[in-house]
């Protein structure tokens, strides 16, 4: 404070105030850290500033590339590009995006109609060349998503506003298929370093990258959308788990995601965070090679589900973080019919097994890959030991991811745990490209299964797709392809400033999400 | 001392191509497919043949070799199989972070482990004696994850002095070097003072003290210098635990190093990635063992190079 400081013939703010001051600030510093140990030391997030931290780091910005499918590439590109439509998690339908409407003239045809006045963020226009640029990209790159698009006859643009997409065979998951499809700029997207800072038209753009440290981006000012809540979202890289925790504690971050349940358990009486929970699409299952003796025998896989409980599984290991599933997909995806649980029946479980020819058991293994889903190596200890109850004696042939994944495609192996995510929110991604005879991923071959999976994919009438997955649910279920325990949950953690975020079953977006004070 | 160098550049093109051959063969032959990898386990088998066509991983081995030491030689060391931009942006964009990481340690533990390991020496069977040799233990026996994950609880969390990840200024170094230099203290402050108390027992030392110098004078100018030759050499040595140790601290505390591409390389059969990483570390040992070598030559008078 400048100027003459006395007051009525004393200083204004002398020694004997400022002593004062100072004692009674040391004395509420030492009382408050008497009552609790912990004292804030960094300041509230500013306001329009949202930190996240994802389970994984990112990867790369390339939404089509070889890490199309990481969740961590999926959640950035949902900010930086649009896509023609948005899966509505909600309505397990479409929203208009970049397309505004749609139709088929006929099965094998669809016609979108773009929306006008969308802007790249460099300011060129988006039109229907850059969709029929950006599918072609998608297609030519093979990345994870190009087999989804192996129908397409041709695309093009015969307007500016107008998409025309023409299909060898009727294609009844092209929504599905859009939903993952990032629209880049033509004239861009090809230059060389355009995935360090990409261009797209989407509620974010990039400001700064730094690989496997920090993804900085911010608001784009001239979003033909709802505007977003924070002028700027920065994505954090904090791989280990402590870390990750206790920067969300200390407030270095605002929010995050994909905590085991210890972890969870320690935030949830932490006054200044969150917890939202939200099924997801994500799933466990255990394949046995159906090829593979004494696995050709239904009656022995059944026996497999009967030994196992996944109840007392679900309350002991997967406390807040799974739910029984009733069906080889998840319930909250497209195609999902509930089925008849088999139930906890461990004497059933040895009568099949002494029916199908083994009273006293037999031995086996199981191969999988620790580190690729939540609570892993207890769910395969637990599994391991309800399999020996009724006489069936499982190695644990656990393996790195490529050893694994190896033995897996080579059909190497007798059981198999793991989990899987149904990214589109719709049956085919997993029902087509897993269980028919021509996928071969557990030997399973069964010409019904086939033909309705066939007819789903090519049915562009979405009420009977869903009754085609639902037979498909109820032949796998009843022949015990696999088994199918628990389907995953997702808990967001997030300091309470953080409003406005919805988690849904699909993977998680800021652009509605705002930070208070 | 020129022609010594001249010698020791062509063993060093040696040394890069044969680890650049081992590792090529290594990693081909360890089970795994990158582009398997890629796809990953919803894929269907045309779809990985497809990948490892773009790849160039159909292709014979020894072709593969052949492209790839003709690449080398212009400095092209291929495309990140899964960044899908070049292994050297890859690699070269994370070194400087390692680099920094790894140097703050050595340096850290230079400072530390020296004063540490002469004062131990010198008051040997006092207290600090005990302690420093105590402390020293618990560092080369302590996991570096484990002691990092508790660095984070204590420092981050519970006294909020410092973050808890990530790269930044200043403060955002101190816990992963300290963690990273922990093992280095231990193992040099030991060193020091072992070596130390051998130096001091020798003759020439005596003869100090009959010239009348102080105490402080002999260990300084006399003992120390004389001990800086096993210290510079087991200092060159432990870098390769160095980056061992980065490789964790990096992971822990979110540090955008090397360390951390190259172990994900390795679990995603990046091949260009590991290659490029490994010839880097190569590298780098090559240099360090250089400059030990050559600092004989200024720590001992008696060394000469021609």
């Amino acid at each position: 404070m400048a100027g003459d400081t006395r007051v009525r013939g004393r200083p204004a703010f002398g020694r004997r105030r400022f002593l004062g001051r100072a004692a009674l600030a040391a004395g509420g510093a030492l009382l408050g850290a008497a009552r609790r140990p912990v004292r804030a030391a960094y300041a509230a997030a500013p306001a329009g500033e949202l930190r996240v931290s994802l389970p994984a780091r990112i990867v790369g910005l390339d939404p089509m590339g070889a890490q199309a499918a990481e969740e961590s590439v999926r959640v950035v590109s949902a900010h930086i590009f649009d896509t023609l439509v948005v899966h509505d998690p909600r309505t397990r339908g479409y929203r208009p995006a970049l397309a505004v409407k749609w139709e088929t003239p006929d099965p094998a045809t669809w016609v979108f109609t773009l929306r006008p006045g969308v802007r790249f963020h460099d300011g060129g226009a988006l039109t229907a060349r850059d969709v029929k640029a950006s599918l072609e990209r998608m297609i030519a790159q093979k990345g994870p998503f190009a087999p989804l698009w192996a129908a397409i006859d041709s695309v093009d643009a015969p307007a500016d506003a107008a998409v025309r997409i023409k299909t060898k065979t009727p294609v009844g998951t092209m929504l599905a298929n859009l939903s993952l499809l990032s629209i880049l700029p033509a004239a861009a997207m090809n230059n060389a370093g355009f995935f360090n800072r990409p261009v797209g038209s989407g509620p974010f753009r990039v400001a700064s990258y730094r690989p496997d440290s920090e993804l900085v981006l911010d608001a784009n000012p001239g979003y033909w959308g709802p505007a977003p809540g924070v002028k700027t979202l920065r994505f954090r890289d904090i791989p280990e788990i402590a870390a990750r925790v206790t920067a969300l504690i200390t407030g270095e971050i605002d929010l995050t995601y994909g905590l085991p349940p210890d972890q969870l358990a320690t935030l949830r009486g932490n006054k200044d965070l969150h917890l939202q929970t939200t099924p997801s699409y994500r799933y466990y299952f255990i394949w046995m090679n159906v090829r593979r003796s004494p696995f050709t025998d239904k009656r022995v896989r059944q026996a497999m589900i009967y030994a196992l409980d996944t109840q007392t599984m679900l309350t002991a290991l997967l406390k807040g973080i799974a739910r029984p599933m009733t069906a080889p997909i998840p319930s909250t995806v497209f195609g999902y019919a509930p089925q008849r649980p088999y139930g906890y029946d461990p004497a059933r479980a040895k009568q099949l097994l002494a029916a199908a020819g083994h009273p006293g058991g037999f031995d086996t293994s199981m191969i999988w890959n620790p580190g690729s889903g939540p609570q892993d190596q207890e769910i395969a200890q637990a599994l391991f030991s309800y399999w020996n109850a009724v006489g069936v004696r499982v190695k644990d042939a656990q393996a790195e991811r490529a050893q694994w994944l190896d033995r897996l495609l080579k059909l190497d192996w007798d059981l198999d745990l793991q989990t899987n995510i149904v990214i589109t929110g719709d049956a085919d991604f997993v029902l087509r490209r897993l269980y028919t005879t021509q996928a071969n991923r557990m030997g399973y071959a069964n010409p019904t299964v086939d033909r309705a999976l066939e007819l789903a994919a090519e049915s562009v009438d979405q009420d009977k797709r869903k009754v085609y997955y639902g037979q498909v649910c109820e032949i796998l279920w009843d022949d015990a392809v696999g088994i199918y325990p628990f389907e995953l949950l997702e808990t967001y953690a997030s300091r309470r400033a953080v409003r406005g975020f919805v988690p849904t079953p699909t993977f998680p977006t800021f652009t509605s999400v705002t930070v208070g004070r | 001392m020129s022609t010594y160098l001249g010698g020791r550049l062509v063993y060093a093109l040696f040394v890069l191509w044969g680890s650049l051959t081992i590792v090529f063969v290594a990693v081909r032959v360890v089970p795994g497919d990158p582009a398997q990898m890629m796809i990953g386990a919803s894929g269907t088998r045309q779809d990985v043949e497809a990948l490892r066509h773009r790849l160039g991983l159909d292709q014979p081995v020894g072709a593969q070799y052949a492209r790839y030491l003709a690449g080398a030689a212009r400095l092209d060391f291929g495309q990140s199989l899964r960044l899908e931009e070049p292994a050297v942006q890859a690699v070269g964009e994370r070194l400087p972070a390692t680099a920094l990481l790894a140097g703050s340690a050595m340096a850290l533990a230079v400072a530390t482990g020296l004063p540490l390991g002469i004062a131990a020496a010198i008051r040997i069977r006092s207290a600090v004696d005990y302690l420093v040799s105590v402390a020293s233990l618990l560092g080369q026996s302590v996991p570096n994850f484990w002691l990092g994950i508790m660095f984070i609880l204590v420092f981050a969390r519970w006294l909020r002095w410092l973050p808890s990840a990530g790269i930044g200024g200043m403060r955002h170094l101190v816990l992963p070097a300290l963690t990273l230099a922990l093992l280095l203290i231990g193992v040099l402050t030991r060193l020091v003072r072992s070596g130390l108390l051998e130096v001091i027992g020798e003759d020439y030392v005596r003869s100090a003290y009959a010239k009348g110098l102080s105490r402080r004078a002999v260990i300084a100018r006399h003992a120390v210098p004389n001990v800086l030759i096993p210290v510079v050499t087991v200092v060159g040595l432990q870098l390769g635990n160095l980056l061992a140790g980065a490789v964790i601290v990096e992971t822990v505390f979110g540090w955008p190093g090397a360390g951390r591409l190259l172990v994900d390389a390795i679990g995603n059969r990046d091949y260009p990635v590991v290659q490029v990483a490994v010839l880097c570390i190569t590298a780098g040992f090559i240099l360090i063992n250089l400059l030990v070598d050559v600092s004989y030559a200024y720590l001992d008078p008696r060394i000469r190079y021609r």
